[in-house]
């Protein structure tokens, strides 16, 4: 008997140690939010410009991750998928896209167009006492020429929400308004591109050089 | 505790075990009423014709700050349409992505004269026409918490555990469809629908959900009407 007692006592810990652990996994993961954004985007519907263009990805762009950590920890990495979004766009709106990682010394292409992650903002339920998640982002778009001359810089802002449902998870719901941003930065892009005041001056002055502009 | 009044009378031992089985089932099925008020408005009194190829659009509007109309009452709206055999329901989702970035929430027409623009458009029109899109509904609105009250508390220990307490609530439902007619570029009507209904939570022991099924009656009354602009009921 008393050879099987010790046995008995370490039979019976190990099953209190691991609820433990599991209570405390589950009250961690139960306070933070992470976020990987993955979807996928339609083939946008867009008049193309007649000219080509380097797109310029950097590490800081292909890898954005937004992290809030108070009230809650809330992480949402859009990097991946905001690349995605730009070459669907520009692959529309432009005759060639290439892509790279730094703006080159010198480009085959017509433009190089260069998109930065100024800011995101998310709102949650808990924060607004609206039923919906909010995400914003604000790009800094610039524009350059062949030659690397800037022919145009602004500010694209991006906004997306998405109803609470129930049972749905924060991360889910976070992710669909992340996806519904990215959509209308596309939007914004498309729409917007040929009205941006220096945008506009150079495809004008592209136009009076001969070139056949008809977006 | 239930074998000694077996014995005593079998008939009634065996239609109060039944009972005893039945009636948290019997509970659960039960739901709450909810009240449906439906307002229309027809532009004629003549019913909206289609030919073969032409479809039927239903969009949620999204561009409001504080409220999204959601895409699931959307699609059931689509759903509850489709039972016309008249009519051809193009999924929301379908109709979007095709036509991106033209009907997101930034670029979508809030009029028809923004509308009559898009269709002269020779890239988007030639698209819409592509999908056959005779009629475009939008829907506009969301279903709210309105009102709340009670609690109910759970807890959990070595022995079992159990919740006890009373929970209501009230859910208002309000939504306006409008039917814009691409061929004419006119409207065709308007259906405005509010639903509202109290749910409950009665726990005693196990938590028993007496829930209103305010979206659900909502889709139906506005489906059921919607249908009655192209068929007769």
């Amino acid at each position: 008997m008393l050879a099987v007692a010790p046995n008995l006592k370490t039979t019976f810990k190990l099953p209190a140690k691991l609820l433990l652990a599991v209570c405390f996994v589950l009250s961690l993961s139960g306070c933070a939010t992470h976020v990987e954004v993955s979807g996928t985007f339609p083939k946008p519907l867009s008049r193309q410009y007649p000219f080509t263009t380097t797109l310029v990805f950097n590490e800081d762009f292909r890898n954005y991750r937004f992290e809030n950590l108070a009230p809650r920890e809330v992480s949402v990495a859009v990097g991946d998928t905001q690349v995605q979004l730009f070459q669907a766009v520009s692959g529309s709106m432009f005759k060639g896209t290439e892509v790279r990682d730094l703006i080159p010394e010198s480009v085959t292409t017509d433009l190089i167009f260069k998109p930065t992650v100024a800011d995101v903002q998310i709102a949650m339920p808990y924060e607004t006492q609206l039923k919906v998640f909010e995400v914003w982002i604000k790009y800094n778009i610039e524009l350059f020429d062949h030659n690397g001359e800037l022919i145009a810089a602004w500010v694209m802002p991006a906004y997306g929400k998405t109803p609470t449902r129930f049972l749905k998870s924060e991360s889910d719901a976070l992710n669909q308004a992340a996806m519904v941003a990215l959509r209308d930065a596309g939007a914004n892009l498309i729409t917007s591109f040929g009205n941006v005041p220096q945008v506009k001056a150079w495809l004008a002055a592209q136009n009076a050089k001969g070139a056949a502009l008809t977006p | 505790m239930k074998l000694p009044l077996c014995k005593r009378s079998t008939t009634g031992c065996q239609s109060q075990t039944i009972f005893t089985l039945i009636a948290p089932l019997l509970l659960l099925t039960l739901s709450a009423c909810t009240t449906t008020t439906i307002d229309e408005y027809r532009e004629s009194p003549s019913q909206l014709t289609m030919n073969g190829n032409e479809t039927v659009v239903v969009l949620g509007r999204r561009h409001a700050g504080d409220y999204e109309t959601e895409p699931k009452f959307i699609d059931c709206i689509g759903e509850s349409l489709n039972k016309a055999p008249t009519v051809t329901v193009l999924p929301e989702t379908t109709f979007v992505d095709a036509l991106y970035p033209w009907f997101e929430p930034r670029t979508a027409p809030l009029g028809l004269r923004r509308l009559e623009k898009m269709l002269v458009d020779p890239l988007i029109g030639q698209h819409i026409r592509q999908h056959g899109v005779r009629y475009m509904i939008w829907v506009d609105g969301s279903t709210a918490t309105t009102d709340k009250d009670g609690s109910v508390s759970c807890a959990i220990g070595p022995g079992g555990g159990g919740c006890f307490g009373f929970a209501t609530w009230e859910k208002t439902a309000s939504y306006e469809a409008i039917i814009w007619d691409l061929n004419q570029l006119d409207e065709r009507g308007r259906v405005k629908v509010n639903a509202k209904g109290s749910s409950y939570l009665i726990a005693i022991g196990a938590p028993i959900p007496i829930i209103a099924q305010v979206q659900d009656k909502a889709c139906a009354g506005i489906g059921k009407q919607l249908r009655t602009f192209f068929t007769e009921q």
